[in-house]
C-alpha cells in the first residue's frame, strides 16, 4: 500500500528534473551545414580566445590579469557576447585559437594560447565547455560569421620526458664531463636533437635509448595525452628538440623548442586518431575549416592522408567547402606552395609575403636604405603562381590555392606590425590596405584594429578587453571602410589580378613607393572592375608614372572614382587606358568605374 | 566535475558536520526557545512524535528536581551523547565508501561522527531557568582505524540560554534547526550554525515566535584573509586582516500547534495526536571587501552581497510509537542560497551571486504498527548559482527518494531493509556533447540489528549488521576521474557493522 503510494512521487523524481535543467537550445547538436560559398569573400579574424572578452568570470582559474605568460581569462562567452564588435569591424571569419585539454603550465608559463595539447578529445575548461563552444559557434553563424578552429598534429604538449640517466624522476638538468659521456648539461624535458634518438648514458658512456617516461602531474594536467595511441610512447619520434630548422630530419622528427612532443604522424594508427578527433570536433560544433598549425614539421603523406579523409567525412554529412589552410612558418614560397599540391590543403599561409611584402616594404616606409621597392611584390606574386597549387583540391573549397593565399601581416608568433614598424600607423593603415585587396583570403590578428603594438610572444598577445572594445579609432574605422569595400566590390575578392605599376624605387624618385593592380573579371564577373593604388613611401608624394611613361589600365576613357576616400574623388582615364594619379605618402587608393560605384 | 563533486562532497560533509538523529533535535531546534528537557509536556516542545516522550526522556535527576522544587536555587549537571560508528568492506578488499551524487543521499553508508555534551542546568527561581551547554564533536577517521592519535574536534554549542517565564533568551555559539529527514540526514527547513544570540515567546493559543541573529565568517578567502604587510616600526612583518566579511544571519520562525491543550479540544478522545504549521524567514548580508589576489598581489574588489530564505512545514504526529510525516518547502535567493558552512565557488561577472536560487520540497516520516514500521525521506531541489552563464557546474536539478521499512523481531531485533534512489542532473553538456551531464543510482540494504532499548524505529542505542548494494548508472560513473574505481564499476558492496546512539542531549532529548 505505502509503495504504491509512494510510486507517483519515484516517477516524478526522475521525470521532473528532466523539465527543468537543459542545455541551451543553441548549446545542442546541431546538423552540419555549409555556410561558405566562396571563401575568397570571407575575411578571417585571428582571435585568442583568452585575450578577447571574459564572459565567464568561474572559469578564471588561476589567471594572473596583466601577466601574459599566464592566462588571462577570456572565453568563449566573452567571444560570443561581443560579436557585435566582430561584425562592426566587417570581418566575416573567425579563426579562433585551440579548444582542447592543455597542460596547464609549464615552467611558470601557462598554456593560454591552447598549443600544448593533452586530450584532443576533451576542451579546454578555461574557455568552456563544449556546449559553450557550441553555442558560440551556433550564436557566429547566425550572425553571418564562420568558424574556423586551430588544430595541432605535428607534436602535443610536454607530457614526457626522457629518462637520460635512468633514475626514473624529471631531471631539469643533468650534467656530464662530456668526455665518456657524451652528455654535458641537458634537460630530460627538451633535450638536443639526436639523429640516433635521445640516448641514456651513465658514467659509463651511453646506455641505448632513454625511456620515454609519461608523466603523473595531475595539478597541472601534465598526464599522459589522449586519445587512445598518444598516450604511448610509440606514438613519438624521440629524437630530441629541433636544434637546426634546415635539416630535413630535423624539422620533421624532432621536438618542438618547449619540450612539445613530436608525434610519429607517419603511424597509420596515429594518422587515424587525429584524423578522426579533429574531425569530431568539426562535426559536434558544424565549424567551417581547420588552421593547421606547424604543416611543414610533418611529412607529405600524411596531410595526403589527413586533408581527404576530413573532406570526404565532413562532405558525406553535408558539410562541404571546409576551409584547411596551413602554418609553414617559412619564408621560402616553394615550400609553402607545396602543400598546396596532391590533395594536400586548400591553402597556406603567405609566410613569403609576411616577409618580403610587409618587412620589406611596409615596414621601412620611412628608411630608403632599408624599403624594398614594389617590384618585390610583383615578383612574389607572379612566384605564387608558379609555386603554388593551380588546381582545387578534391572535395575541397573549389578554388585553386594560388589564387587563394592566406594573407597575413602579422598573427600571435611574430611581433605586431606596429612594433616592427616602430609604431608607423600610416604604414599599419596602408598595409591592411593592400592586405584587403590584394587576391586571397586577408586574415587580420585581432587588436590590429585597436593599434595594439606588442613585440614578439607573449607581448604581442595583449588583453583586449582593456580597450573598451572601441570602435571609434581611425584605424578600427579604417579596417571598416575596407571590410565595406571588399563587400560592396566583387572584383577585389574574386577578380583576377594584373600588377600594372611596381616600382625599384624607393627614395626621392617619381614613382617611388608605387604599386597599382587590377582586380578584374575572373571569378568576380566579367566587367567587374578595381583599380588599386598605393604608395608605400613614407616620405613623400608619388605618382603612376616615371620617365615619360604613364600607367595603363585595361579602362580606356572611363571616369574611376576613388571610393576608399571619403570625398569620392574621380579621376579619368585617357583613351588609351594611361591613368596618371598622385598618391600621398603611405596612402592608398581603391578607384572604380563611376558606373559600377555602389553605396557601401 | 571535478569542482562540482567537491561542491556537492562539501555540501554533504556539512550536512554530516551537523548530524543529528530523527525526531530527536527537534525539541531544541524545532523549539529553539524552549529547549529545555525538563519542560512539561504540554509546552513549546515542537517535537514531532508525541509529547509523551520527553516524559521518557526526562532523566531522573529531573524527577528529583521536581521533588525538590521548592528548594530553590537548585540545579545540577547533565552528559548526553550522539554518536555512530561504523566499519564496513566493499568486498573487493578495501573499505565501503558512500556512493552518494546527490548534496543529501541516503545516510545508510554514512561515516562516523560523534558529539559530546556537558551541560549545567539551573533553576533560579520558579520561572527563571538557565542553560550552559557545551557540545564537542568529533570527526572522523578515528585513533583505531588510523593509528594516528590527533583528532578533528569542533565546538558544536557553547552558548548560555535564559528562560524567564514565557521568553527565552539564549547567546553564544549554536547549531539551531528545525526538523531533520534522518534517513537522509539532513535540515530541509532551517539549520543554522552561527555566533549569536536569539529569543522566542510563547504566544497564546499554542504558538511561539523565535527569531535569532548571528554571524560566521569562515576561514576562506572569500569572507578572510590575512596578509603580511612591512611591520610599521622596527622589523619584519606584521598580519593584516585584510577581508573581513562575515556573514550576519537572521532568522524568524513562527510555529503554530494544533493539538489538544486543558482548556482546548482539538482532535477528539486524542490528546497525543498533534499538526504543526511553520513559517519561516531568513535574511543574509555580506559586506563589501577588497582581497588581495594571492597570484597578482594586486587588490580586488570583493562586492557585498545578500540573500533571502522563506519556507514552511507541515507537521502531524500520531502520538503513537514516534509516527509522523513532515512535508517541507523551501525557496531562497542570493547568498542565502549556499550552506551556511560553504562559499559559492560560481559567480556572477560582477562577482556576486544575487541571481542565485533553490528551490526544494522535502518529506520525512515514521509510521509503527505491531511488527512493522516504515521511515521514508525525500526531496527535490532545483539549485541555480549565481553565475550569469546559463551552462555551469552549479546549476542542477536532483532528488532523492529512500523508504527503510523495519521489521521488528520481538522488542529488541529487528530487520531492516532499504531502497533508494538519487539522481542529480547538472546544466553542463555530457563527455559527449550530445545531452546534459546526470548521473543516478539505485540502491538497496538490509540491516539486522539489535535495539536494547525497545522496539521502535528511533529506539536508540541501536547496533546493526549492514549490507547495501548500489547499482551506479554510467552518468554517476562519469563524476569521478578516470583514477577512481567509482568511474568504473557498476556495482558497489558495502558489507559491515554500525552502531548509533543518542540520550540526554540538549539536542536529541
Amino acid at each position: 500500500m505505502k509503495l504504491r503510494k509512494l510510486f507517483p512521487l519515484l516517477v516524478m523524481m526522475t521525470l521532473a528534473p528532466s523539465a527543468c535543467v537543459d542545455l541551451p537550445e543553441d548549446g545542442k547538436p546541431q546538423p552540419m551545414k555549409t555556410w561558405v560559398d566562396d571563401w575568397r569573400d570571407e575575411v578571417i579574424y585571428q582571435v585568442l580566445v583568452d585575450r578577447f572578452a571574459d564572459g565567464d568570470v568561474n572559469n578564471d582559474y588561476l589567471v594572473r590579469p596583466g601577466a601574459l605568460a599566464r592566462y588571462q581569462g577570456g572565453d568563449w562567452k566573452g567571444l560570443q557576447d561581443h560579436l557585435d564588435y566582430i561584425k562592426e569591424l566587417g570581418v566575416t571569419t573567425l579563426w579562433i585559437s585551440p579548444v582542447i585539454k592543455n597542460v596547464e603550465t609549464d615552467a611558470d608559463v601557462d598554456a593560454y594560447h591552447g598549443y600544448w595539447a593533452q586530450d584532443l578529445t576533451q576542451t579546454n575548461p578555461h574557455f568552456g565547455d563544449m556546449a559553450q563552444l557550441r553555442s558560440f559557434v551556433r550564436a557566429a553563424h547566425q550572425v553571418g560569421l564562420k568558424v574556423v578552429l586551430d588544430i595541432v598534429t605535428n607534436h602535443m604538449g610536454q607530457v614526457f620526458f626522457y629518462d637520460m640517466n635512468l633514475n626514473g624522476k624529471a631531471d631539469i638538468y643533468i650534467g656530464g664531463t662530456g668526455g665518456t659521456s657524451p652528455v654535458t648539461r641537458v634537460s630530460e624535458f627538451d633535450p638536443d636533437w639526436d639523429p640516433t634518438g635521445v640516448q641514456a648514458s651513465t658514467s659509463l658512456g651511453l646506455a641505448g635509448r632513454a625511456p620515454v617516461v609519461f608523466i603523473q602531474d595531475p595539478s597541472i594536467n601534465r598526464v599522459p595525452p589522449q586519445p587512445g595511441i598518444l598516450g604511448t610512447a610509440r606514438a613519438y619520434h624521440g629524437f630530441g628538440r629541433i636544434l637546426n630548422y634546415d635539416v630535413p630530419a630535423q624539422t620533421m622528427l624532432g621536438d618542438f623548442p618547449g619540450g612539445l612532443k613530436d608525434v610519429a604522424t607517419e603511424l597509420p594508427e596515429v594518422r587515424a586518431t587525429m584524423v578522426d578527433a579533429y574531425t569530431r570536433w568539426a562535426e559536434q560544433v558544424d565549424l567551417d575549416g581547420f588552421r593547421i598549425d606547424t604543416v611543414k614539421h610533418v611529412e607529405h603523406e600524411f596531410w595526403q592522408t589527413f586533408a581527404p579523409a576530413v573532406r570526404q567525412r565532413l562532405a558525406a554529412q553535408g558539410k562541404n567547402k571546409f576551409l584547411m589552410f596551413g602554418e609553414a612558418f617559412d619564408g621560402n614560397d616553394e615550400l609553402l606552395g607545396s602543400f598546396t599540391k596532391n590533395n594536400e590543403l586548400d591553402s597556406v599561409f603567405y609566410f613569403s609575403q609576411h616577409y618580403q611584402v610587409f618587412r620589406d616594404v611596409f615596414h621601412n616606409a620611412k628608411d630608403a636604405k632599408k624599403q624594398r621597392g614594389t617590384d618585390q611584390i610583383e615578383r612574389l606574386w607572379t612566384t605564387r603562381y608558379k609555386n603554388w597549387g593551380a588546381e582545387p583540391m578534391p572535395d575541397g573549397v573549389g578554388i585553386a590555392p594560388r589564387k587563394m593565399p592566406i594573407n597575413f601581416m602579422d598573427n600571435h608568433d611574430v611581433a605586431r606590425f606596429l612594433f616592427d614598424a616602430k609604431g608607423d600607423v600610416d604604414a599599419l593603415r596602408n598595409a591592411l590596405t593592400l592586405l584587403s585587396t590584394e587576391e586571397g583570403i586577408p586574415c587580420i590578428y585581432y587588436g590590429t584594429e585597436q593599434d595594439f603594438a606588442g613585440g614578439n610572444d607573449p607581448a604581442n598577445r595583449e588583453v583586449l578587453w582593456n580597450t573598451g572594445f572601441a570602435t571609434s579609432g581611425d584605424t578600427f574605422r579604417h579596417v571598416s571602410k575596407l571590410m565595406r569595400l571588399r563587400k560592396a566590390y566583387p572584383a577585389l575578392r574574386r577578380g583576377d589580378t594584373k600588377v600594372i605599376w611596381s616600382s625599384p624605387d624607393v627614395a626621392t624618385e617619381e614613382d617611388a613607393g608605387i604599386l597599382a593592380y587590377e582586380r578584374a573579371g575572373g571569378d568576380a564577373g566579367a566587367g567587374a572592375y578595381a583599380l588599386v593604388v598605393l604608395n608605400t613611401n613614407g616620405l613623400k608624394e608619388s605618382v603612376t608614372a616615371k620617365d615619360g611613361a604613364t600607367m595603363k589600365t585595361a579602362m580606356p576613357g572611363t571616369v574611376m572614382v576613388d571610393v576608399l576616400d571619403p570625398k569620392r574623388p574621380t579621376f579619368t582615364t585617357g583613351a588609351d587606358g594611361s591613368l596618371r594619379v598622385s598618391v600621398p605618402a603611405q596612402r592608398g587608393m581603391i578607384l572604380v568605374p563611376q558606373a559600377q560605384v555602389v553605396s557601401e | 566535475m571535478r569542482r562540482t563533486l567537491t561542491v556537492s562532497v562539501s555540501v554533504l560533509l556539512a550536512a554530516i558536520a551537523t548530524a543529528t538523529p530523527a525526531f530527536a533535535q527537534e525539541a531544541d531546534a524545532g523549539a529553539p526557545i524552549a529547549a529545555d528537557a525538563a519542560a512539561p509536556a504540554t509546552a513549546l516542545d515542537t517535537k514531532t512524535p508525541a509529547p509523551s516522550k520527553v516524559e521518557e526522556a526526562k532523566p531522573d535527576d529531573a524527577k528529583k528536581d521536581d521533588a525538590k522544587k521548592d528548594e530553590l536555587p537548585s540545579g545540577r549537571f547533565e552528559f548526553g551523547a550522539y554518536g555512530r560508528v561504523r566499519i564496513a568492506s566493499d568486498l573487493r578488499g578495501g573499505t565501503g565508501r558512500t556512493a552518494n551524487i546527490v548534496a543529501y543521499g541516503t545516510r545508510i553508508d554514512e561515516d562516523s561522527y560523534a558529539e559530546i555534551e556537558l551541560r549545567r542546568e539551573d533553576t533560579w527561581k520558579k520561572d527563571i531557568r538557565t542553560r550552559v551547554v557545551t557540545t564537542l564533536a568529533f570527526f572522523p577517521q578515528f585513533f583505531h582505524f588510523t593509528g594516528n592519535a590527533t583528532q578533528q574536534i569542533a565546538m558544536r554549542n557553547l552558548y548560555v540560554q535564559g528562560t524567564y517565564g514565557p521568553a527565552t533568551l539564549w547567546v553564544g555559539s549554536r547549531m539551531y534547526r528545525g526538523d531533520d529527514i534522518y534517513l537522509l540526514n539532513w535540515w530541509p527547513l532551517d539549520n543554522q550554525n552561527t555566533v549569536g544570540g536569539g529569543a522566542g515567546l510563547k504566544l497564546p493559543k499554542d504558538t511561539m515566535v523565535a527569531f535569532h541573529m548571528g554571524m560566521q565568517r569562515l576561514d576562506n578567502a572569500y569572507q578572510t584573509q590575512v596578509i603580511q604587510a612591512v611591520a610599521p616600526s622596527g622589523f619584519g612583518v606584521v598580519d593584516v586582516l585584510k577581508v573581513d566579511r562575515p556573514r550576519i544571519i537572521e532568522t524568524l520562525k513562527l510555529t503554530h500547534f494544533l493539538r489538544n491543550a486543558p482548556d482546548r479540544q482539538v482532535f477528539q478522545n486524542n490528546d497525543k495526536m498533534g499538526l504543526k504549521f511553520i513559517v519561516y524567514g531568513e535574511a543574509h548580508q555580506l559586506a563589501a571587501g577588497t582581497q588581495k589576489d594571492p597570484l597578482t598581489g594586486k587588490d580586488r574588489a570583493l562586492p557585498e552581497d545578500s540573500g533571502w530564505l522563506v519556507g514552511a512545514q507541515i507537521g502531524y504526529w500520531t502520538g503513537e510509537r514516534d509516527s509522523f510525516a513532515h512535508l517541507f518547502f523551501r525557496h531562497a535567493r542570493g547568498i542565502a542560497v549556499y550552506d551556511p558552512l560553504a562559499v559559492p565557488q560560481t559567480f556572477a561577472n560582477d562577482r556576486t551571486v544575487s541571481g542565485a536560487s533553490e528551490t526544494l520540497v522535502a518529506l520525512a516520516g515514521n509510521y509503527e504498527t505491531g511488527i512493522l514500521g516504515v521511515q521514508w525521506g525525500g526531496y527535490l531541489r532545483f539549485f541555480r548559482d549565481g553565475s550569469d552563464a546559463p551552462l555551469s557546474k552549479d546549476k542542477f536539478d536532483e532528488g532523492s527518494l529512500v523508504l527503510r521499512p523495519n521489521f521488528f523481531i520481538g522488542e529488541h531485533f529487528g530487520v531492516a531493509v532499504e531502497g533508494s534512489y538519487q539522481m542529480r542532473r547538472y546544466a553542463l553538456s555530457d563527455a559527449n556533447g550530445e545531452g546534459v551531464k546526470q548521473g543516478g543510482l539505485t540502491r538497496f540494504g538490509i540491516m539486522p540489528f539489535f535495539s536494547p532499548s525497545g522496539r521502535g524505529s528511533f529506539k536508540r542505542p541501536q547496533l546493526r549488521m549492514l549490507y547495501v548494494i548500489t547499482a551506479r548508472d554510467g552518468g554517476a560513473r562519469s563524476l569521478y576521474a578516470p583514477e577512481d574505481v567509482f568511474s568504473q564499476r557498476k556495482v558497489e558492496h558495502f558489507l559491515g557493522l554500525s552502531a548509533e546512539w543518542w540520550f540526554n542531549s540538549s539536542s536529541y532529548p
